[in-house]
């Protein structure tokens, strides 16, 4: 496999990263199902009234500051959180500053922001707009008052609307929600009510996760995945299906496993970790992808803090193994193949080699004959029916949808066993 | 090495149960006696696997020679045999103890007499010897002696007048135990003028030296270079190294009556050496071999199987190597429709069985499938053949046997009080027989029942163990054949009869244990993208069915830049998973699966 660590994997793997991720930690409160690093700051404390936010700012500032740049514009740069909605016009000002003066940001760069119902005003959303945020996604779960509150979230169905109002009247190019399916007591007309809510609000962009059970959260505590109060499999899946009928029919690509997009709206960031690019990646928890070291900060305050001081004692290199190239292989295809358009094969043949790509076919056979693996043509246009004794070596290999997104573990699962054996 | 007449010698051995301090006291008497020097002292000197000091157990013995000056200003050398402490090896123990003159009865001071010390007390006694109890951890807070004192003389009826006080940890009293082993232990009986016999009580393989065989010098002389020839076995060899044990090998020319040894001669098994063999001269041979020679037979049969096939022949590399170092494991090639290729192995007990599947997996890398122990039943055909069946899916159908034939065993606890009452209960669900009941000092207990030995091999010694909050403590031996109405319960996955799950059960129990086991294995193999239909079926009659419902969906919802590495290893590590699992026709079951019969609720 080393051999086959050429100069074409060594260009993605290794280049110069063109997106930046930043994590804006704050919370009003941790909502039930939320295992991500954040940090608790009330109802009352945001932008520069919040000494802890702007410490924070200030502290990631020097952060961009230290790292190694080139002379690649960035063209995406992704606030996520936390909730990046906390954050004073200021404070995200300065923050873009820091990225422009390190890096330099690309006129036609898609900035996006998370930012949650009830934590912003017009005013406030103008701004955003005029610092060059393009695309907001509001976290918004459910349209049920009683599913709000079952998950813990800090707002009501009634912000939600606001929200959207708001943000269609800046005209905010890229839009994009998010609902959660299968939460606790949540019906399947529950589901299609939001799904419904969902249309007829037409943002550009939507997300829709099937709940993941974290350990070390309440749900964590409270429920089993399968068992009452959450629903069975069969009505999760029930809903994986039904978003994709109603999405699709409303004019959505399902363009990722969980992401649906108006065609020319998908999010070019998130397509970055997909494809395996590299990032960088800034704040507490973040993760970056630089020159084949992919590294996660501290996921706690003060840890992150002590760990800021050291980069900077360090002269701004970090010091980090990069990852194998066995293990950049399953990372290309574990993400890859959670796109619609799936993996080309005289890429995989090309960074990975020839022989590479027939173990991959010989462990998907199986998958392929059961209808949750197929070949397509490289525009993804149509599908090409395969000979499977013969590798293919054009095109496109991908997951069908939905049986082989459904299925995507045991597909994936089972390429990483076969990998690692014969790597 | 001096020459040490006999009358100077002491043999002897030590009896403990697990945690009375066996170890720690044998430990101490080699520091004492400067044949270890504190420096080298690790601790537990004589238990030298891994897995032994893990477990706190010994499995394999180990001899040292101390030497000792006495306060008669005399030298001695005193050798100490040490004893497995597991049921499983009590033809071990029977052997060291028969090398020996004297053994000390170790007994913690604040628990008391255990039911396997009682065994091997009572095997001491057979053997002659002369018992010195020790009362250890007398400093303790909760250490009686005058408590235990007083179980030991009502329960084995010996004179504990000169019990010694001791304590191991703290090196209390254990002058007084050597002084005592030089006064009490007589000395080995000097027959250096007699044809050699020698008994061996443990051996093990050497991948250099061929095997070492420990023994004990009981009439005659042994030299290097000797031809020796080992009587049960008929084969001859030439001794290349002889030595004493202190309790690293050193070697010697000459051992004569009363002392221990080891040696080497080029053998290339344990099997041609076993453990009670008299060793004699070629040239000048004994006319009886020592009396007590038997061949240990398997008691408790399992099946294993790779989980890769590919690995068969490692597997049976594996066994062949462990066989020349166990001469009680016994295999053979086993086929199964549902496994493919594998052995069928024999063990003497379930600790055995562990051990081997332990060594095999941690030091030859192998991963394996281990079917449900059973043991051998004794079937009568109609033809009027006799079959020994150790495996239930080879059991005839039923209008071919006459009558089937189980092992029973005696089964011998020792509990306090309080937990007779559940004791009972759990061998009256296993089908025994009560035969007798005797209160002891101080509210502690013996109770005596038959069961059949199947139904001790599966959890009994767990469910002893728990039901006793530890207290209990067990020891048994086979008592005969008995004949019952049995019936072999089979297992289907998803309509295909899986020969390692089949089993053999008494008809009056085959219903609850059908129910259960389809209820097991619900819950141990994973969904599927089909539903999973589970039956227990006696010939062909459903006696239970359960059903896995299909899986629907498995898939990572999100999968972001700060996702990646966590989601990865998510992914290898169901990836691994899978690798563990057999396939079963389309179903891939895991490992536990197959030892699902040891997991079951018996109650049920």
């Amino acid at each position: 496999m080393e051999n086959h660590l050429n100069q074409a994997q060594k260009a993605i793997h290794l280049g110069i990263p063109r997106s930046a991720y930043v994590h804006i930690p704050f919370c009003r409160r941790r909502c039930y199902y939320c295992d991500f690093p954040v940090s608790i700051v009330g109802d009352n404390n945001r932008g520069d009234t919040s000494g802890t936010i702007s410490q924070y700012v200030q502290l990631l500032c020097r952060e961009i500051a230290i790292t190694p740049a080139s002379k690649q514009l960035l063209k995406t740069i992704f606030f996520g959180g936390g909730t990046p909605s906390l954050l004073s016009i200021n404070q995200l000002t300065q923050i873009l500053k820091a990225l422009d003066q390190q890096f330099g940001i690309s006129e036609d760069a898609e900035i996006s922001m998370e930012i949650d119902p009830g934590t912003f005003d017009l005013n406030q959303i103008q701004s955003y707009r005029a610092a060059g945020v393009k695309r907001v996604s509001l976290g918004v779960q459910a349209f049920q008052p009683e599913l709000l509150q079952v998950c813990g979230r800090s707002h009501t169905v009634e912000d939600i609307w606001k929200s959207v109002e708001m943000i269609q009247s800046v005209g905010i190019p890229d839009f994009s929600l998010d609902l959660i399916s299968g939460l606790p007591h949540q019906s399947i007309e529950q589901w299609q009510e939001s799904l419904d809510a969902i249309i007829a609000i037409a943002p550009t962009h939507i997300s829709i996760y099937d709940l993941t059970i974290e350990p070390v959260t309440a749900f964590g505590r409270y429920y089993q995945p399968g068992v009452q109060p959450l629903p069975t499999d069969d009505a999760t899946a029930q809903m994986y299906c039904q978003a994709r009928q109603v999405l699709t029919a409303a004019g959505y690509q399902h363009y990722e496993i969980s992401n649906y997009a108006k065609p020319g709206h998908q999010c070019q960031h998130n397509r970055v970790y997909w494809e395996n690019r590299p990032y960088y990646g800034f704040g507490m928890g973040a993760t970056s992808y630089v020159q084949g070291q992919r590294f996660t900060r501290p996921r706690k305050t003060k840890e992150y803090y002590q760990w800021v001081q050291d980069f900077i004692t360090a002269g701004g290199v970090l010091d980090f193994p990069q990852t194998p190239p066995d293990e950049v292989l399953l990372e290309t295809l574990m993400l890859g193949l959670r796109l619609q358009e799936g993996v080309s094969l005289s890429f995989l043949a090309q960074l990975f080699g020839k022989e590479t790509l027939k173990q991959i076919w010989t462990c998907l056979q199986p998958y392929y004959r059961q209808g949750w693996v197929e070949i397509v043509t490289i525009d993804s246009q149509s599908v090409v029916w395969c000979d499977l004794q013969q590798v293919p070596l054009q095109g496109r290999i991908r997951l069908t949808d939905p049986q082989g997104f459904l299925f995507s573990n045991v597909v994936l699962a089972a390429l990483f066993s076969h990998l690692a054996e014969v790597g | 090495m001096t020459d040490v007449p006999a009358e100077r010698i002491r043999n002897f051995s030590i009896i403990a149960h697990i945690d009375h301090g066996k170890s720690t006291l044998a430990d101490r008497l080699l520091q004492t006696t400067g044949t270890v020097d504190v420096r080298q002292m690790k601790e537990q000197f004589l238990d030298n696997m891994d897995l032994e000091r893990e477990r706190g157990i010994t499995i394999k013995l180990q001899a040292a020679r101390m030497n000792y000056t006495a306060k008669d200003g005399q030298q001695y050398v005193l050798n100490l045999i040490d004893t497995p402490g597991h049921v499983d090896f009590s033809y071990e123990v029977s052997r060291s103890l028969a090398a020996c003159e004297g053994a000390l009865l170790v007994v913690d001071a604040s628990q008391g007499v255990e039911a396997q010390t009682l065994a091997n007390v009572y095997l001491a006694l057979d053997n002659n010897l002369e018992i010195i109890p020790v009362l250890n951890k007398i400093d303790l807070p909760g250490a009686e002696p005058e408590r235990v004192v007083g179980e030991i003389e009502e329960i084995i009826g010996l004179d504990c007048s000169g019990a010694i006080l001791a304590s191991a940890k703290e090196g209390i009293g254990i002058d007084e135990i050597l002084e005592t082993i030089v006064e009490r232990v007589p000395p080995p009986q000097d027959t250096v003028g007699e044809p050699l016999r020698a008994l061996i009580f443990d051996s093990y393989y050497d991948s250099y030296r061929g095997v070492i065989v420990y023994f004990r010098v009981m009439d005659g002389t042994v030299k290097k270079g000797d031809r020796i020839r080992l009587m049960a076995s008929r084969k001859e060899f030439d001794i290349d190294e002889l030595g004493v044990l202190s309790p690293t090998q050193k070697q010697v020319n000459e051992l004569h009556a009363g002392e221990v040894g080891y040696l080497a001669a080029a053998i290339k098994a344990v099997t041609d050496a076993r453990v009670g063999d008299t060793i004699t001269l070629a040239t000048k041979p004994a006319t009886t071999a020592l009396p007590g020679y038997t061949e240990a037979k398997p008691m408790v049969f399992c099946g294993m199987f790779p989980i890769d096939a590919d690995q068969f022949e490692d597997l049976r590399d594996a066994l062949e190597k462990l066989k020349l170092n166990d001469a009680a494991l016994q295999y053979e090639p086993e086929t199964s429709s549902a496994m493919g290729f594998g052995f069928r192995c024999g063990f003497l007990g379930l600790l055995h069985m562990e051990i081997v599947q332990e060594r095999l997996e941690r030091e030859y890398n192998l991963d394996l499938i281990i079917t449900a122990p059973s043991v051998v039943y004794q079937v009568t055909t109609v033809k009027g053949e006799v079959l020994y069946v150790d495996n239930p899916s080879r059991l005839p159908s039923p209008n071919e046997r006459e009558k089937i034939e189980e092992p029973y065993v005696q089964v011998d606890m020792i509990t306090p009080e309080a937990y007779v009452g559940t004791l009972m209960e759990l061998c009256q669900n296993r089908r025994g027989v009560f035969k007798d009941m005797k209160y002891l000092a101080q509210g502690r207990t013996t109770v005596t029942y038959e069961l059949p030995l199947a139904e001790v091999v599966t959890d009994f010694f767990d469910q002893m163990k728990s039901r006793s909050r530890g207290y209990a403590s067990m020891e048994y031996h086979l008592i005969g054949y008995r004949e019952n109405p049995l019936v072999r319960l089979d297992i289907q996955i998803n309509s295909d009869p899986v020969d390692s799950l089949a089993m053999i059960v008494h008809r009056d129990k085959a219903y609850n244990m059908g129910r259960a086991m389809a209820e097991k294995l619900k819950e141990l193999i994973p969904r599927h993208q089909f539903k999973v239909p589970i039956q227990a079926t006696i010939g062909s009659k459903v006696i239970a069915s359960e059903q896995i419902p299909a899986l629907r969906k498995d898939v990572l919802a999100k999968c972001y830049g700060g996702d990646i590495s966590r989601k990865k290893k998510l992914l290898q590590k169901q990836a691994k998973g899978k690798k563990r699992m057999k396939s079963v026709g389309t179903v891939d079951v895991p490992q536990e699966a197959f030892m699902a019969v040891l997991r079951l609720d018996q109650q049920s």
